[in-house]
C-alpha cells in the first residue's frame, strides 16, 4: 500500500483511501480511522474469537466474569469492567450501572421509567435498566456535542 | 464518570418527593373540604381539620413511596399498585368520616372517595403524559446523537 502525505499550508486536514478491491488490510485502515479499530479478544464456547468494539450491544460483568453481547454471540472477555472502560473510552460507550456498559450506537430506542429511570431497547431486543444516577449522565451526553466528552 | 450518590442524598431525594406529594393530596383534599364548607354556607375552615389533613397525606405519602411501589407514578400496574390505590382512597375516606371533616355525611363522604379515585387517576395520567414527552425528547436526542456519529464517521 503506498503511503503519500502532503502538508498545505491552510488546508482542511482530510484522508482519502483510493483502492481497488476492499481487502482485509484497506478494511483494517479505515475501520481505524472510522474509530471502529479497537478489536478485543475473549471465548465463545471454546472457541477463541476476536470481535470489533463497533459490534457491541453491551457488556456485562457477572460473579467477576465480563460478557460481551454482540448481535450473533456472547464472548467471555479477559479484561475487568474497569479495564474495558478505560479501553472503550469513546463517547458511544455508556457506563450504565455498576455492572454494564452499553453501546449508545446499538440503542434502537429508549423509554422514560418512574423516578427518573430509563430502559433502553437495545437493537437485538434486549431491554437494559439505567437507574437515576446514570440516566442523568446518559441524558447529558445525549444532548452533547460532537467527539469525545 | 459519575459521582457516587451518598445515602444521605438518595434518603434526602425520597423524602423531598414524599414531601410534594403530600401537599400535594393536601391541597387537593383541603378544596374538597373548602367546598363542602361554602355549600353549607360556613366561611371558615377548622384548623384541626386541616393538620390532620396534612398528618394523614404526610403518612399516607410515605405508604405510597415505601409500601405501594409509589403507584400514582406508575408505569405497570401490579398487585401492590392497585392494593395502594384501594388501601389509600379507603384510608383517606375512612379518616374523613371518623374525624368528622364533612360532618359525618354518608354522601359527602362518598363524593369525597369518588373525588379522590379521580385524583389519583388523573395525577397517574398526568406523570404518564409527562414520560410520553420525556420518551419523545429522549429518542429525538437519541436520534440525533446517532446521526451525529454517522456524519463523523462519514467524514473521516
Amino acid at each position: 500500500m503506498k503511503l503519500t502525505i502532503n502538508q498545505i499550508k491552510g488546508a482542511e486536514p482530510q484522508v482519502s483511501v483510493t483502492y481497488d478491491e476492499m481487502t482485509p488490510e484497506v478494511e483494517r485502515v479505515i475501520d481505524l480511522l472510522k474509530g471502529n479499530h479497537l478489536r478485543l479478544t475473549g471465548k465463545s464456547g471454546d472457541e477463541t474469537v476476536v470481535i470489533s468494539a463497533a459490534t457491541i450491544l453491551y457488556i456485562e460483568s457477572v460473579d467477576d466474569k465480563t460478557f460481551a453481547y454482540t448481535s450473533d454471540k456472547v464472548v467471555q472477555l479477559k479484561y475487568s469492567l474497569a479495564a474495558l472502560t478505560e479501553m472503550l473510552n469513546d463517547i458511544r460507550f455508556f457506563r450504565c450501572s455498576k455492572s454494564m456498559i452499553l453501546n449508545i450506537d446499538k440503542i434502537e430506542r429508549l423509554k422514560s421509567l418512574p423516578s427518573n429511570r430509563i430502559d433502553a431497547t437495545m437493537k437485538g431486543g434486549e431491554h437494559i435498566l439505567i437507574t437515576r444516577t446514570y440516566a442523568t449522565e446518559l441524558r447529558r451526553r445525549l444532548q452533547g456535542g460532537r467527539g469525545h466528552e | 464518570m459519575n459521582k457516587k450518590v451518598s445515602l444521605w442524598e438518595r434518603y434526602l431525594t425520597r423524602e423531598i418527593g414524599i414531601e410534594f406529594k403530600s401537599c400535594l393530596y393536601f391541597f387537593a383534599i383541603l378544596f374538597y373540604y373548602c367546598m363542602y364548607r361554602l355549600v353549607n354556607h360556613t366561611y371558615t375552615a377548622d384548623i384541626l381539620h386541616m393538620t390532620e389533613m396534612i398528618l394523614l397525606c404526610y403518612v399516607i405519602g410515605y405508604a405510597q413511596v415505601y409500601l405501594f411501589h409509589n403507584f400514582d407514578e406508575a408505569w405497570r400496574f401490579g398487585t401492590a399498585e392497585i392494593l395502594g390505590f384501594i388501601v389509600c382512597t379507603a384510608v383517606y375516606t375512612v379518616a374523613s368520616y371518623l374525624f368528622g371533616w364533612l360532618d359525618h355525611s354518608i354522601g359527602w363522604t362518598i363524593g369525597l372517595l369518588v373525588y379522590i379515585v379521580l385524583l389519583y387517576i388523573c395525577v397517574i395520567f398526568i406523570y404518564d403524559t409527562k414520560r410520553k414527552i420525556d420518551d419523545k425528547e429522549l429518542n429525538k436526542n437519541l436520534e440525533l446523537f446517532q446521526a451525529r456519529r454517522e456524519a463523523d464517521e462519514d467524514e473521516i
